[in-house]
């Protein structure tokens, strides 16, 4: 019986939300409402600039042909593609009607409904025009029609420098492939730095792992999607991939991405394992003679390296039909056509789809894509089922803190298989819950519910109704009226904005939202708290995030009000020096942080050369080491800090009354008696709110802990809470756990700032 | 005050010159990728100025990009924000200051609280109500939210400005006849000028940069506001460095000139001394 009220409550509420917001036809597809009697079709595509050069060609050519149709295209980066479209069509029914992205979609997209079988729109005939690899079915039906195959990691070398060492071919061979290294990685002006490493790839991500884990017989997972991460293969390679950089050193000891795309692309590296996107820009490149190979046999084994290969192509959202549906068939069939593929292929040496595109004679002997096809023959599908993004997520921090030294290569093994099960039992959570039984947890949540509503309620009417009819006591009311008109407008659009978002995420954090149960989730009480409090890295990253905040909010208030103190005087020049002192804040921060990491580089940044220069310290690897990478994390949030408390502290020096000082100077105080007597009380007022926000928004700044350690990097050691939520949130889909976490840090920032506000009577006057 | 003696200056100087070398380096950087040839974002020269410069990345901004109509873009919303910023904070903060009704610690409170739930658990929700509210490619729900982020700071600076200016000022003003509101537009307000700049550069601040909300709300080239524009060079393992870092110093100049501007009302406040003596 109880079962049955909470349920049908539980429904309930959910249709009152549903209703609240979601009423309303979507307008989303805009086309409509742009007046014309053209239709808009959307196209969402994550498409590095060069392909996005020829889709821009393609769907002008498009427009052309078909003068009723419009296409908009919308670039989002990948992971951003993915989130936006599942915001949109997952949460509003609405969302692009196109949506271009690499196989490894296809399963979370299907689990959360929001994307239309197309088995429907080609006859036989059509399919079989495709390499079978071309097409991505899944749990029988096909989701996707890709038109390139690709994302293949293969062997980039420079054929100029490979030359300089008389060498005239790639490596054929992994152990080839170090002897070579070894005689193109050289120190050419003799400083003791090396300036040309033999072999440059982004060695910190786990995708690039995976060609040389195959290579001793391994693969991230079974039939039944169980991952496969610890055992010899692993072992081997991670120890095949540690040798290269310290026992060869022909690799950088620092190198993620950029590093490795850099150092190639000014000639500053013989070899590059890279992926297909990047290949154009290589070609272009001034300083590359530039040859593509596939990633050699391992002695070892007799097997090849074996890359992961995706398949690009086409999604269709799932709330089409009628005329417009169509539409987007056809434009899709054109998008994913012989032509179309031509260009791609003509323009960007990509794997065409279709096989009679690749038997066209300008196709077939262009030497780029012959390798190209050789290696993705080599290769192995990416897996597309949603497993894959908790495998990532399992061998990033595992390989890291491999290849940082803090695991063996067993440790590492036996850790990455351990975190896998976990991450994928946490993926599916929620899923199990049995629906008829008694929900008591459900009808206490709702009435608790219940209660917040009617107290707030209540305390608006106190706070802001009553006054404005009646009046404050002792304040006449028309004065009384004054004061609440004056705060409302402000109130209205703070509350307004945050009301429904706040109580969402309340709702969300009592139920089981996670990847499966996204349309059809359910209150289960306090479960994901539960599993909140009981999980020891919680109180980990809780550490680590006061620690990060006490020091980034001290450093910030110190300098800040020092450098405000120096500025307060008459002094000829200040007016720029006051500028310059503010630029880190005017810079966008998420240039200048991605700048920091640069200056970061154990090699070449400029923070390890002034150290070494001023100080004679040797080179420290702020980005390997989970500490260091911390501090410079710190760093970089103090240096974008400063100038905003050094702006609130100028203003407040303006309220202290010149005479003071006078007065206190006749009276013989000292410099330093003045600023604790005067200036430090007298700042207060304008300082503490200051002070208390910044403590609250560096508490949860997750863009710098982001964009310095690259996402928590090395081995997911860098983060603070909010940067860890967000990746259990968004990685795995963690909707309900999320939302739970963010409430403890809530109420931890919540409680934190009554008592500081107490203690400095921040809501008091001064006088 | 004692006379500052050449010793003190030199000191001063000392100091403020180490901390503009340590407050432009980074941003130095980010200028000569600008001006870099070849995308790359790093090099191990440390020369500020490459050899083999060029103002490629700036020329093409303009003529591949529709970046002149981001800025103004960019501008129409900021404007708008910082000028609700600026007018809610300071009536808002003006009757936290001066009245005393029962809902104002918890106003005053639940302000600051409006902050400390995770943003980024916020985007969806706030993208559910924006797209059922029709607001989704429209500058209206960007400008609501941009606002409502800023307030509880402003609101809150104003407040502690204001705490700071005595009661006689206006109870001066009252006796001679102006009306609440007159006392507190011609006499208070002038004078918390130092809070009006915060607010006005803060609330300018808080949506001239921000890229993460209108990622989500504006889904037309044409309608993107500097930092998403911006953003479209930046992807995962293909970023245009060149442009990126272009555009991010364009971005930083409307900022800079604006502070050039304000930063000199900052100051102007000095005159309330003698007032308040």
């Amino acid at each position: 019986m109880t079962g049955h009220i909470s349920l049908h409550l539980s429904q309930h509420v959910k249709r009152c939300l549903v209703i609240l917001f979601k009423s309303l036809p979507s307008v989303l597809l805009l086309g409509s409402l742009l007046g014309a009697e053209k239709t808009t079709l959307h196209l969402w595509h994550p498409m590095p600039a060069p392909s996005r050069a020829v889709l821009n060609d393609l769907v002008a050519e498009y427009e052309s042909l078909h003068p009723d149709i419009s296409v908009h295209l919308l670039y989002k980066e990948n992971e951003e593609v993915r989130m936006a479209y599942m915001s949109a069509t997952g949460f509003t029914e609405g969302g692009p009607d196109l949506l271009y992205g690499p196989s490894d979609f296809t399963g979370a997209l299907v689990e959360m409904k929001i994307v239309k079988p197309l088995e429907q729109f080609f006859t036989e005939d059509e399919l079989s025009a495709f390499d079978p690899k071309g097409l991505t079915w899944y749990q029988g039906h096909l989701y996707q029609i890709g038109d390139e195959l690709g994302n293949h990691l293969a062997l980039v070398y420079n054929k100029r420098l490979f030359a300089e060492v008389g060498l005239n071919r790639p490596p054929e061979s992994l152990q080839e492939m170090i002897e070579f290294g070894k005689k193109l990685t050289m120190d050419k002006d003799g400083d003791g730095v090396i300036d040309q490493y033999g072999l440059v790839w982004n060695f910190t991500e786990p995708f690039f792992f995976m060609p040389f884990y195959a290579s001793y017989g391994g693969w991230v997972m079974d039939e039944d999607q169980n991952p496969t991460l610890n055992n010899e293969a692993a072992v081997n390679a991670f120890k095949f991939v540690r040798d290269m950089r310290d026992v060869h050193g022909i690799i950088p000891i620092e190198c993620d991405y950029d590093i490795a795309d850099s150092r190639f692309n000014t000639g500053a590296a013989g070899m590059l394992i890279n992926g297909a996107w990047s290949w154009a820009k290589y070609m272009d490149s001034p300083d590359v003679d530039f040859g593509l190979a596939v990633l050699p046999i391992n002695d070892e084994t007799g097997l090849y390296p074996a890359p992961m290969i995706a398949t690009k192509g086409y999604y269709m959202n799932p709330y089409l039909n009628g005329e417009r549906e169509k539409q987007v068939v056809e434009l899709m069939k054109f998008l994913t056509g012989a032509d179309a593929q031509f260009q791609y292929a003509s323009r960007l040496a990509t794997i065409p789809t279709r096989l009679e595109v690749r038997e066209r004679p300008q196709i077939a002997t262009d030497p780029v894509i012959m390798t190209s096809i050789e290696q993705v023959s080599r290769g192995r599908a990416m897996p597309i089922s949603p497993q894959m993004r908790a495998i990532w997520d399992a061998m990033r921090p595992a390989y890291q803190n491999v290849l940082g030294g803090s695991m063996t290569p067993e440790e590492g093994a036996a850790y990455q298989q351990e975190l896998a099960e976990q991450k994928v039992a946490e993926l599916f959570e929620g899923q199990d819950i049995d629906r008829d039984a008694v929900n008591i947890s459900a009808i206490l949540v709702y009435l608790g519910g219940l209660i917040l509503v009617i107290w707030a309620l209540f305390k608006l009417v106190v706070a802001f109704i009553l006054p404005l009819v009646r009046g404050i006591p002792g304040v006449q009311v028309q004065e009384s009226r004054f004061g609440v008109l004056m705060v409302v407008p402000a109130a209205l659009f703070i509350f307004g904005v945050v009301v429904y978002p706040f109580f969402y995420n309340l709702v969300i954090s009592f139920s089981n939202m996670g990847l499966t149960t996204v349309n059809d989730w359910q209150i289960i009480g306090l479960a994901q708290y539960g599993k909140v409090l009981t999980d020891s890295q919680f109180y980990h990253f809780f550490l680590r995030t006061v620690i990060w905040t006490v020091v980034n909010v001290v450093l910030h208030v110190i300098f800040g009000v020092m450098l405000a103190l120096l500025l307060n005087r008459p002094l000829p020049g200040k007016g720029l020096i006051r500028v310059l002192l503010i630029l880190p804040w005017a810079v966008p921060s998420y240039i200048t942080a991605l700048t920091w990491r640069g200056m970061f580089n154990i090699d070449y940044g400029a923070v390890n050369i002034i150290l070494n220069k001023f100080f004679g310290i040797e080179p420290i690897s702020w980005l390997i080491d989970p500490t260091n990478a911390f501090i410079a994390t710190i760093i970089t949030n103090v240096w974008l800090g400063i100038p905003f408390m050094m702006i609130i502290a100028l203003g407040g020096l303006q309220s202290i009354p010149q005479e003071l000082y006078e007065a206190a100077s006749i009276d013989g105080a000292t410099a330093w008696q003045q600023f604790r007597k005067i200036t430090l009380p007298l700042l207060k007022p304008v300082m503490i709110p200051a002070i208390t926000l910044g403590i609250v928004w560096t508490f949860n700044n997750i863009n710098v802990v982001w964009l310095v350690s690259n996402g928590g990097q090395p081995g997911d050691q860098t983060h603070i809470l909010v940067s860890f939520v967000y990746r259990a949130a968004f990685n795995l889909y963690r909707y309900g756990y999320a939302a739970a976490f963010s409430f403890m840090i809530f109420l931890m920032l919540a409680l934190f700032s009554v008592k500081f506000m107490q203690k400095n009577k921040a809501t008091e006057t001064a006088y | 005050m004692k006379k500052t003696s050449y010793l003190q200056y030199f000191m001063i100087y000392a100091a403020l010159l180490m901390a503009v070398a340590w407050s432009i380096y980074p941003i130095l950087r980010v200028i000569t990728i600008s001006i870099r040839p070849g995308d790359n974002l790093l090099t191990e020269s440390l020369s500020i100025i490459p050899e083999d410069w060029t103002f490629d990345n700036y020329v093409t901004l303009f003529t591949d990009h529709p970046f002149g109509t981001w800025i103004w873009n960019s501008i129409l919303v900021t404007a708008t924000v910082m000028l609700t910023g600026v007018t809610l904070a300071s009536t808002a903060g003006y009757a936290l200051s001066r009245f005393r009704f029962p809902g104002r610690e918890a106003s005053l409170f639940s302000l600051l609280v409006t902050q400390m739930f995770p943003a980024t658990m916020l985007l969806l929700p706030l993208f559910i109500m924006l797209s059922s509210l029709h607001l989704i490619n429209t500058y209206l729900g960007l400008i609501v939210i941009y606002s409502s982020t800023a307030l509880p700071f402003c609101v809150w600076s104003m407040k502690g400005y204001y705490d700071t200016i005595p009661y006689s000022l206006e109870e001066a003003a009252r006796i001679d006849g102006a009306s609440r509101f007159m006392a507190f537009y011609k006499i208070i307000l002038p004078l918390a000028s130092p809070a009006l700049v915060i607010t006005a550069l803060f609330s300018f601040m808080s949506a001239w940069t921000e890229y993460i909300v209108a990622a989500q709300v504006l889904w037309y080239k044409e309608m993107f506001t500097l930092p998403i524009g911006l953003k479209s060079f930046q992807a995962n393992m293909t970023t245009e460095w060149g442009l990126y870092a272009a555009g991010a110093m364009i971005v930083s100049l409307p900022a800079i000139a604006l502070f050039l501007f304000l930063t000199k009302y900052l100051i102007g406040g000095l005159t309330l001394g003698s007032v308040k003596g």
